[in-house]
């Protein structure tokens, strides 16, 4: 009697997911396809499918753990093995015999690129094999400005040859630019293949890029936190004057409208975060300065919390 | 004769963690050939020939051009020492 769990080398309290990996795994290590001839491996391999068919689905496992199988089901089996040994002698497997019995070994060539691929074979090109020519893929570091704002690169290729780049505003970390018929050439009539340039935005100190908006943090004193200020504040093109509200708080957020990614009505915002910095050094006047700022004007900033 | 070993699509899908679509699409190419094409019923055959498919296009990076080639000399070969009777090729 087959123990499914034994023959897909899996404990009994294997998961689901488990036995389909595992099944998938050695059928393909069995597959007669990759193992032409070898008989202990179609014998494992009907084996392997055999227990995946008793334990490989929700119902089919929990019958076969409460001992449910019935020995039909494992009759069937047998069936089924007899009839695939009944199939290989009267012509092997399905896919690999439907070239018939006239079949020559000679002719391989011939039946997969036509009569002229034999003449292919020793050194001159067919006039009937046509495939597209291969894709090319390339990497292209850019700075955060460029791909927030669009730029213009030249690159040099492996074979010499300058490929002007156009980068698009707005593109994302990943993305790939297609460069149609530039790639490898194509064998007879088949086409070029495509060249790909994929984009990687190398990061910005103090910048960060959330969708269209860019983010970044903008130190202010304890003073203009108070009162309120004209703060500079850098974005990728230049700086502008912020105007700080008085009576802000650390993490409190501005924006800046047009200053983020894209361009054009599509451009998004630069985000500021405050964050309110002490002064290094607190010398005694300031400290009792403060003091009597806190006696007369002193609040509970954690009263909601 | 009952050939239990059977399956529908949607089984074949989950068996090997394939979209059906992907599957459909190569019935359609016609790189697998169910066993029963009306009713979409596939047997073990079938199913390790969309794994070996997916092993092909995942992890070698073949394209779809060259799939039926590869396809074509592996059956071609299996025919070969299916018929050579222990002959040596």
């Amino acid at each position: 009697m087959i123990d499914p769990y034994k023959t897909l080398h899996l404990e009994k309290n294997a998961t689901l997911e488990e036995i389909k990996k595992s099944y998938r795994k050695l059928a393909k290590q069995y597959h007669p396809d990759l193992n032409p001839g070898n008989k202990e491996a179609e014998r494992k391999f009907k084996d392997i499918s055999h227990a995946f068919d008793l334990i490989g689905t929700k119902e089919a496992k929990g019958k076969f753990d409460r001992g449910e199988t019935d020995d039909q089901q494992r009759h069937q089996y047998e069936q089924y093995r007899n009839a695939q040994q009944g199939r290989q002698q009267s012509g092997g497997h399905r896919y690999s015999s439907s070239f018939g019995e006239e079949f020559d070994a000679d002719d391989l060539f011939e039946s997969l690129f036509g009569s002229g691929a034999r003449r292919a074979g020793r050194g001159s090109r067919s006039h009937d094999m046509n495939f597209a020519g291969e894709d090319e893929l390339y990497q292209m570091e850019v700075e955060l400005k460029e791909a927030a704002l669009g730029s213009e690169k030249v690159i040099t290729l492996p074979n010499g040859k300058k490929l002007q780049v156009k980068i698009p505003a707005g593109i994302e970390s990943g993305k790939k630019l297609k460069f149609k018929g530039l790639g490898k050439s194509g064998v007879g009539a088949g086409p070029a293949g495509d060249i790909y340039v994929q984009i990687n935005v190398k990061p910005m100190p103090g910048f960060t890029r959330v969708e269209n908006d860019i983010h970044t943090e903008v130190p202010i004193s304890f003073f203009e936190a108070i009162n309120g200020a004209e703060v500079e504040v850098p974005t990728l093109d230049g700086h502008v004057m912020l105007q700080v509200p008085p009576g802000v708080s650390s993490g409190s957020k501005l924006r800046v409208k047009n200053k983020g990614v894209g361009a054009g009505e599509h451009r998004g915002n630069l985000i500021v975060t405050l964050k309110i910095v002490m002064p290094k050094n607190i010398n005694p006047e300031m400290k009792a300065a403060v003091s009597k700022l806190q006696d007369q004007f002193s609040y509970n900033p954690r009263s909601q919390v | 004769m009952k050939l239990p070993l059977r399956r529908p699509l949607g089984e074949v899908s989950e068996i090997c963690d394939i979209p059906t679509e992907v599957i459909i699409h190569f019935i359609e190419e016609e790189w697998v050939n169910p066993i029963d094409s009306e009713l979409k019923m596939l047997d073990e055959e079938d199913v390790c020939r969309i794994l070996l498919i997916q092993d092909l296009k995942d992890k070698f990076g073949v394209n779809d051009e060259a799939v039926p080639v590869i396809l074509h000399l592996v059956d071609q070969l299996n025919f070969i020492i299916n018929n050579s009777n222990g002959d040596t090729l």
